[in-house]
């Protein structure tokens, strides 16, 4: 198990350094000159120049790869060319919001996806099953905007009930942080409890039809240990696997959730920094994004093993 | 600027609002947080490296300048005691600084501060200042509080330049002990102190102790929040989360005016959009002008047809619903200084004209354009509405949605036909003018050179009679608008939506939001 971990963060530190040089490449290559998009309406060509020269952009692009490496293994992620704060400081301001917002959508996720889809399995055929369906369709078909902006109207403008945006640290008020956390969560997470619903759904079908099932029942077990112990417990490897390929794009989801709720997240601050060239930032998230989905990715793969101790990958055994 | 211009359609049983209206002066209460929604998180809160507008409405709560606008759009005094004293050879420029002022972090202010601030916005690397203020050759402390200013040449557009960030005066004790990351702890002079900014989220402003005229603030704190969505910015208006809405588009403010919790605030503004033309741009700006091979740039009949088959008013009906004004002529009608071109007497519509020039300068009809326009919906729908009014004067319209900052590097290096070119607009006429219509000018994409506009420009700058200014801008105009490099379209009002409980907010025609005298209703 250990040596099989091992592994996987050395392919996961291999994976971490390529992406930092197609990342680095990739925002280069980006038409926009980033001093212009700082400069704006007054740029002159002496203002340009100093930008330029502060940030580094007239070195050559090997200069500045080796040069933002280098303070990034150290910790430093550079300035915002924008606001002047230190990048390390945005992320470590972004990334609670957008964890939270991750953790509170996943939870919503599981809690209704499995139990709908659970719920659908041993429903076949009922009106329970029909709903879970239709709902599971209607949470994957509406647009997460739409969606954000009809909750806003219904539950912070005609009934009051949570707020339409901003963020407060849960430890500073605990219920204004739900307050504002609870309408993006369910937009965020109510596509992911489709998906979660419709393959324990499949996974449980497959599951209550299977022999050992069939061999649990004839034991005289009862019909919750049935369900819960032997027909659950195998689909849910399944549902693990959605769940973590999932999670990446509940983070690259967050990015339109976040602009409607105005949560100072990952994805806010992604944009923001591509609008305005804020080539510093920008790689600074989309590193520590690449970083969240190979930790993920590797998470899973344990977690994979510890469900199932059959499964074992990358020549573990 | 006229405070009372018509604009019936803005009444409304829910806001009461009719024409311009800058202010609310119900009295308020002490005490609260004014949560201002603005529509983009602004750059670095330096006064000498800042760049956008946003920037400016949130120092208009922290940083005081030397000089400011009032509601009519006249220079006042603000942290100088009177407007300055300018030698008859127009080289020297004196003033004093009041007595009583104390930055934010409680050192005084004087006109050794007032120096070194100057200074730095004239010299330092990257000074988004050093533009408007390269006429200084110097600047010395006189007294205690007394300042004098050498300048190369005349310079009469100074005291607007020192109305804005060029004149604000920074704690020097601050500026030594932060450096670069001064940003990041601005100290001027201003109702309110910074106390904290979170990047895309918030700046969180507080009432200042040491502000000279403390007894009349009334809030405790003011949060700026970037909100860039218009219509998200409403929700929140209307769910009370955000007190004050800055920069509100039309459709929205219409959504808006339905609400009888919210009341709505609006000024012209000083700045304009319209299409800029690449009559000469080859080598990119501040390059020599060179020879443009297209029907456009080649002839200005061709020009002149182009803005003969553009209607302006059906813009500003369709695309703004009638809420903004058309525009033609690089200064607003409402300048105090320089009156420009009036809506009503724009050019209008005349297709049968615009075929006989097309026809008279010989081109082969339709004559093919590609217009780049910014990739917002308002100019998405007024490239769908010149594409389809040139087309019946026989011009084939393309139009190429560009991102801004891949606008900016294409236009800026001369790759490009025609595209939507805007200003947010000056107070003195000089800053909607030189830059952009000047030879090699900073901000001329256009690669128009002119020298009998290049000699008016620098008349301008030099006249210190207002009316004979008010003539040499009125024939810079006329110049323009024969030139055709940019045909102007219309100007943006702005438009602030607030709460009903909200009173004191001033929107002025420089489109800052002054919170100063803001607070709740009582």
């Amino acid at each position: 198990m250990a040596s099989y971990v091992l592994t996987r963060v050395r392919q996961s530190v291999v994976t971490l350094f390529l992406v930092s040089i197609v990342v680095f490449a990739g925002i280069r290559a980006l038409p926009g000159d980033p001093a212009l998009a700082l400069a704006g309406e007054e740029r002159s060509p002496e203002a340009l120049a100093a930008i330029r020269s502060e940030y580094g952009l007239d070195d050559n692009i090997v200069v500045q790869y080796g040069r933002f490496i280098g303070h990034a293994l150290q910790g430093d992620l550079g300035t915002s060319s924008r606001t002047g704060l230190p990048v390390s400081d945005a992320i470590a301001q972004a990334l609670p919001v957008t964890l939270e917002l991750a953790a509170l959508s996943l939870l919503l996720a599981v809690v209704l996806g499995i139990g709908a889809g659970v719920v659908a399995a041993v429903r076949r055929g009922r009106p329970a099953e029909w709903i879970a369906n239709a709902l599971a369709l209607l949470g994957l078909s509406v647009p997460t905007f739409w969606l954000g902006i009809v909750l806003v109207l219904a539950f912070a403008i005609a009934v009051p009930v949570f707020a339409a945006s901003g963020f407060v640290p849960f430890g500073t008020d605990p219920l204004d942080n739900l307050r504002r956390m609870v309408l993006p969560s369910i937009v965020l997470g109510s596509g992911l409890a489709a998906v979660v619903m419709r393959q324990t759904r499949a996974a449980m079908l497959d599951s209550l039809s299977a022999d050992y099932v069939r061999t649990a029942r004839a034991k005289g077990l009862s019909r919750r240990e049935v369900i819960g112990g032997h027909a659950l417990r195998n689909s849910l490897v399944t549902v693990v696997t959605v769940l973590g390929l999932q999670l990446g794009h509940l983070i690259s989801g967050a990015v339109v959730t976040e602009q409607i709720f105005v949560l100072p997240g990952f994805g806010k601050l992604t944009i923001d920094a591509v609008f305005t060239r804020d080539y510093a930032t920008l790689q600074g998230v989309v590193l520590c994004t690449s970083f969240a989905y190979i930790f993920i990715n590797l998470l899973v793969d344990v977690a994979y093993s510890v469900i199932d101790p059959r499964i074992r990958l990358g020549g573990a055994r | 600027m006229s405070t009372t211009a018509g604009c019936g359609s803005l009444q409304s049983s829910a806001t009461e609002v009719g024409g311009e209206r800058m202010t609310d002066d119900r009295p308020v209460r002490d005490g609260g947080t004014l949560t201002v929604a603005l529509n983009a998180d602004p750059d670095k809160l330096d006064p000498t490296l800042a760049q956008t507008l946003v920037g400016r409405t949130v120092f208009a709560g922290m940083c005081e300048k030397l000089y400011d606008v009032d509601a009519q759009g006249k220079v006042v005094p603000q942290l100088a005691t009177a407007l300055p004293k300018v030698s008859a050879d127009g080289r020297t420029v004196t003033f004093d600084v009041r007595r009583d002022a104390e930055f934010s972090d409680g050192t005084k202010l004087d006109a050794a501060a007032v120096v070194t601030s100057l200074l730095r916005h004239r010299d330092l690397a990257g000074s988004a200042r050093a533009t408007e203020l390269a006429p200084l050759k110097a600047v010395e402390a006189t007294g205690t509080y007394g300042v004098k200013l050498t300048l190369k040449q005349p310079y009469v557009p100074l005291t607007a330049v020192l109305a804005d960030r060029s004149g604000m005066v920074m704690s020097p004790t601050a500026l030594k002990k932060y450096g670069k990351d001064f940003t990041n702890h601005p100290s001027c002079v201003g109702p309110f102190r910074f106390v904290e900014r979170v990047g895309g989220d918030r700046i969180v402003l507080a009432k200042d102790t040491h502000y000279y005229d403390a007894d009349t603030v009334h809030l405790d704190k003011v949060v700026y929040n970037p909100i860039p969505d218009g219509s998200v910015r409403l929700a929140n208006l209307r769910s009370g989360d955000i007190q004050v809405g800055d920069q509100m588009v039309p459709v929205d403010v219409k959504s808006a005016l339905t609400d009888s919790k919210l009341q709505l605030f609006n000024s012209p503004s000083l700045g304009y959009q319209g299409i800029g033309i690449n009559v000469g741009n080859v080598k990119g700006l501040g390059q020599a002008p060179g020879r443009v091979d297209t029907p456009l740039a080649r002839d200005a009949r061709v020009r002149e047809a182009f803005e003969l088959s553009i209607d302006r008013d059906l813009i500003n009906k369709v695309v703004f619903q009638g809420m903004y004004e058309p525009a033609c002529g690089p200064v607003s009608p409402e300048s105090a200084l320089a009156p420009g071109v009036r809506a009503s007497r724009c050019p209008k519509r005349d297709v049968a004209r615009a075929k006989r020039l097309l026809k008279d300068a010989g081109v082969k009809t339709p004559v093919h354009i590609e217009l780049k326009t910014s990739t917002t919906p308002e100019w998405s729908r007024i490239g769908q509405v010149v594409q389809a009014m040139a087309k019946d004067a026989g011009f084939a319209v393309t139009l190429r949605p560009t991102e801004y900052a891949t606008m900016l590097e294409e236009t800026d290096d001369g790759h490009y036909e025609a595209f939507n070119s805007g200003w947010s607009g000056r107070l003195d006429p000089d800053g909607n003018i030189a830059s952009f219509l000047r030879t090699k000018g900073a901000m001329n994409a256009y690669g128009l050179s002119d020298a009998k506009i290049d000699a008016l420009i620098e008349r301008g700058r030099a006249e210190a009679d207002p009316a004979e200014r008010a003539k040499i801008y009125a024939e810079l105009t006329r110049r323009a608008n024969e030139a055709r490099a940019l045909i102007y379209l219309y100007r943006q009002k702005n438009y602030v939506v607030a709460g009903k409980d909200v009173a004191g907010v001033r929107v002025y025609g420089d489109g800052l939001i002054r919170v100063k005298d803001a607070g709740y209703a009582k």
